[in-house]
């Protein structure tokens, strides 16, 4: 008994020892942060990966080093980076994954599934394009950035957070690349001399990019897909909405804040298909430059229909770009699959309907409140 | 009837404890993926299956306990002897000492798996196995009412998984439910099937009731224990399937951990890993039950010390481990064990309660006849 009871101990103290393997101190590994893919060469399949390096030293400080590799794998690229950098490289702290406008326009299929089979990368990481290559964004040199890799990923969450702009989380691309019946949208970052912004909204048809949108599109976007809960918007009204006098073609200024929007989507015919859209839209006035008293209520409706119409010109307008490009972002061959009892519906076969199908747009607005000045 | 087993007062345990024992072994590695095996049979209605499989384990589970209340105090080893005789009898309890031992290897293999996947991709699953294994003979070696404790402590393991379920449901779409029982039945039947692998672990029943202190009340805890992994198979079906886009579930092999994958609270980035080796504490009872009814059966057949028995079972696992370490084969091993515990678990009670209810007919007979003669 007691033989074994000493046995037993040393196999627990054994077990104990599993916190002793793989050991991965800071100091002795280097972390990417930031990881860029480029198409190498037309011709091949071959892709360009610029990874920022952040290692971490003993005394306090921690240096950044970008490391620029070529090969048709990601695991191979890693191979030779490893080759070229003196401390073990770990994915884990990668926040970001940029992909270059050539890259998303030959499809992100590959690039995407071997993101996902990496158990060390969490799904929530952050997806963007670059207009043009990812490469010289990322060795750019920037007066005020520091560490690019932690600026893009709060660049990309902030904008996210406030809905400036679509959330394009690993696990939401690729949620909607294997869903067959709704597209990719992503947005787009561009290098513009010491800053780097958020330029447009790319979108895509399978799991190639079509097309792009501005980021003021972006928020049509995001109202036909989800709710709002905080959003801002500027608008051009026309010049004739609260002054008869003036005329048209001059421009009433309005920005909207506090946005919060729920839109129901209708399925109202099948064959052509037809759909219903309804946005029930709240938010407050922040800026007029008119100096009606928008405190009165025929004054405040007159600015709701006005809204409510420029609202639904635009995202009829953004439907038919999308239309024109057969790039269904906006999730309706889901809610046709979800609303049509038996309908077979298949990629080719939403791929034909998408671009004929009839979308009405109602938007109500309601303006709760305005500023703390009339 | 006559055999009955004697268990010292003090070996028994409070009927109550059920609830924790039956949630305790039906919770276990099957939870990390079984997402994936149903919706590939019964698509967006799999949430249907899992409520259908559930009903189904709730009146196998009320035909065992039928069957139990048959005899005084016995378990099933002592019910297939005083059914079916010595050879037979003794026959079917080797197959069900197979199924026990093969349920705990399962679990063993799968859960390596995933800690060699998600967290230590160079660490040799043999190491692990044995680490594994040294910690459930030191837990079984505490004794029954040691690996009931454990059943109770690691019940309270499982209470945060469905508030942290709130984090991904904003990301979810409810879209993917629809159309509702778009598909065929035949489909959704088959995932019932499938479900099997992830919801056995009740049948433990059948070797824990000699040992209830209070025969009279227990049912209603195995039911309630049955409904609470319901509730948590239930919810994490319902956040999987609108989480995750179909042709996306199908791909991810443990969607549940790919879906705290995806949580990032302010303190912890990654809590999935923590989440795998937590579960180390909710496979422990399953293990240790499973390797305890094994137990019971051997003892029944071969005077054995508990010593003995330990380093064969062990040795048996570990060797075999040793041969199964692909992917491929464990995903072989699982729709075997799958099958064989939808043989054991759901169709054999009823054979076992018929043959029971014949066989007092039968002596009921003999006894009137003899009293008349």
């Amino acid at each position: 008994m007691k033989k074994v009871k000493q046995l037993l101990l040393i196999l627990i103290f054994c077990s104990f020892l599993i916190g002793c393997t793989e050991t991965k101190i800071l100091e002795r590994i280097s972390l990417a942060t930031l990881i860029g893919y480029d198409v190498a060469n037309e011709n091949d399949e071959n892709v360009t990966a610029t990874v920022i390096i952040r290692q971490v030293s003993p005394d306090n400080k921690s240096t950044l080093e970008t490391q620029t590799n070529t090969e048709a794998t990601n695991q191979g690229t890693r191979i030779k980076v490893n080759l070229q950098t003196a401390k073990k490289m770990l994915a884990g702290q990668t926040h970001t994954i940029l992909f270059g406008k050539n890259l998303a326009e030959r499809g992100l299929e590959e690039p995407l599934h071997g993101l996902m089979m990496n158990s060390e990368l969490s799904s929530s990481i952050y997806l963007a394009v670059v207009d043009g290559d990812a490469k010289p964004l990322i060795e750019g040199n920037y007066k005020n950035i520091t560490d690019i890799g932690q600026h893009v990923y709060n660049l990309i969450d902030h904008n996210v957070q406030r809905q400036h702009t679509v959330s394009s989380t690993l696990h939401e691309v690729v949620r909607n690349n294997y869903s067959p019946l709704r597209d990719l949208a992503i947005p787009i970052i561009k290098k513009e001399k010491d800053i780097i912004k958020i330029n447009a909204l790319a979108i895509f048809a399978g799991s190639k990019m079509v097309g792009q949108l501005t980021s003021e599109e972006a928020f049509y976007v995001i109202m036909l897909r989800d709710k709002f809960k905080a959003g801002a918007l500027e608008l051009k009204l026309p010049g004739d909405t609260l002054d008869q006098e003036k005329n048209t073609d001059e421009k009433l200024h309005v920005a909207i804040d506090s946005i919060q929007s729920k839109r129901t989507i209708k399925l109202v015919d099948k064959s052509t298909p037809e759909y219903d859209v309804e946005v029930d839209l709240a938010c407050r006035i922040v800026e007029l430059h008119s100096n009606a008293n928008v405190g009165k209520p025929d004054v405040t409706k007159k600015l709701e229909k006005a809204i409510g119409k420029e609202i639904e010109k635009e995202l009829k307008r953004i439907v038919k770009y999308t239309q024109e490009k057969n790039s269904d972002i906006f999730g309706f061959g889901d809610d046709y699959y979800a609303s049509v009892r038996n309908s077979n519906l298949t990629e080719e076969k939403w791929n034909e309907l998408y671009p004929n199908a009839k979308v009405n747009f109602k938007v109500n607005i309601e303006i709760v409140r305005n500023g703390v000045f009339e | 009837m006559k055999e009955t087993l004697h268990i010292s007062n003090n070996q028994k345990i409070n009927a109550f404890l059920l609830f924790f024992i039956v949630t305790a072994t039906q919770i276990g590695v099957g939870i990390h993926g079984f997402q994936r095996v149903i919706y590939q049979d019964a698509k967006q209605d799999a949430w249907i299956s899992v409520i259908l499989s559930f009903l189904l384990a709730h009146i196998v589970v009320y035909i065992m306990m039928k069957t139990l209340d048959m005899y005084d105090s016995n378990d099933l080893y002592g019910i297939h002897i005083d059914i079916f005789g010595k050879y037979l009898g003794n026959f079917l309890n080797i197959l069900y000492i197979f199924y026990c031992s093969s349920a705990f290897f399962v679990i063993v293999k799968n859960y390596t798996e995933v800690i060699n996947t998600w967290v230590f991709p160079y660490l040799s699953s043999m190491f692990l196995c044995l680490s594994i294994l040294s910690i459930i003979i030191y837990t079984f070696k505490g004794g029954f009412r040691v690996i009931i404790g454990i059943c109770f402590f690691s019940f309270f393991f499982l209470l945060w998984i469905p508030p942290i379920l709130i984090i991904p449901l904003k990301y979810s779409d409810l879209n993917y439910l629809l159309p509702i029982l778009d598909n065929e039945l035949k489909g959704i039947l088959k995932g019932v099937m499938s479900m099997s692998f992830t919801i056995v672990g009740f049948e433990i029943i059948n070797f824990v009731y000699p040992f209830l202190k209070n025969k009279t009340k227990y049912k209603r805890y195995v039911h309630l224990g049955m409904l609470f992994t319901l509730f948590l198979y239930l919810s994490i079906m319902f956040v999987s399937l609108t989480f995750f886009s179909g042709e996306q579930l199908m791909k991810t092999i443990w969607a549940t951990l790919t879906l705290f994958g995806f949580i990032r609270l302010p303190f912890i980035e990654r809590i999935e890993i923590i989440t795998i080796c937590l579960w180390m504490i909710i496979i422990l009872p399953n293990l240790c039950l499973y390797m305890w009814a094994a137990y019971r059966g051997v003892q029944r057949m071969v005077n054995i010390s508990v010593n003995k028995f330990l380093l064969i079972f062990s040795s048996i696992m570990f060797v075999s481990g040793i041969f199964i370490n692909k992917r491929t084969d464990i995903n072989l091993l699982n729709d075997w064990f799958g099958k064989y515990a939808f043989a054991v678990v759901f169709i054999y009670p009823f054979i076992l309660f018929l043959c029971a209810l014949l066989k007092r007919q039968i002596k009921k007979m003999q006894v009137s006849n003899s009293e008349k003669s």
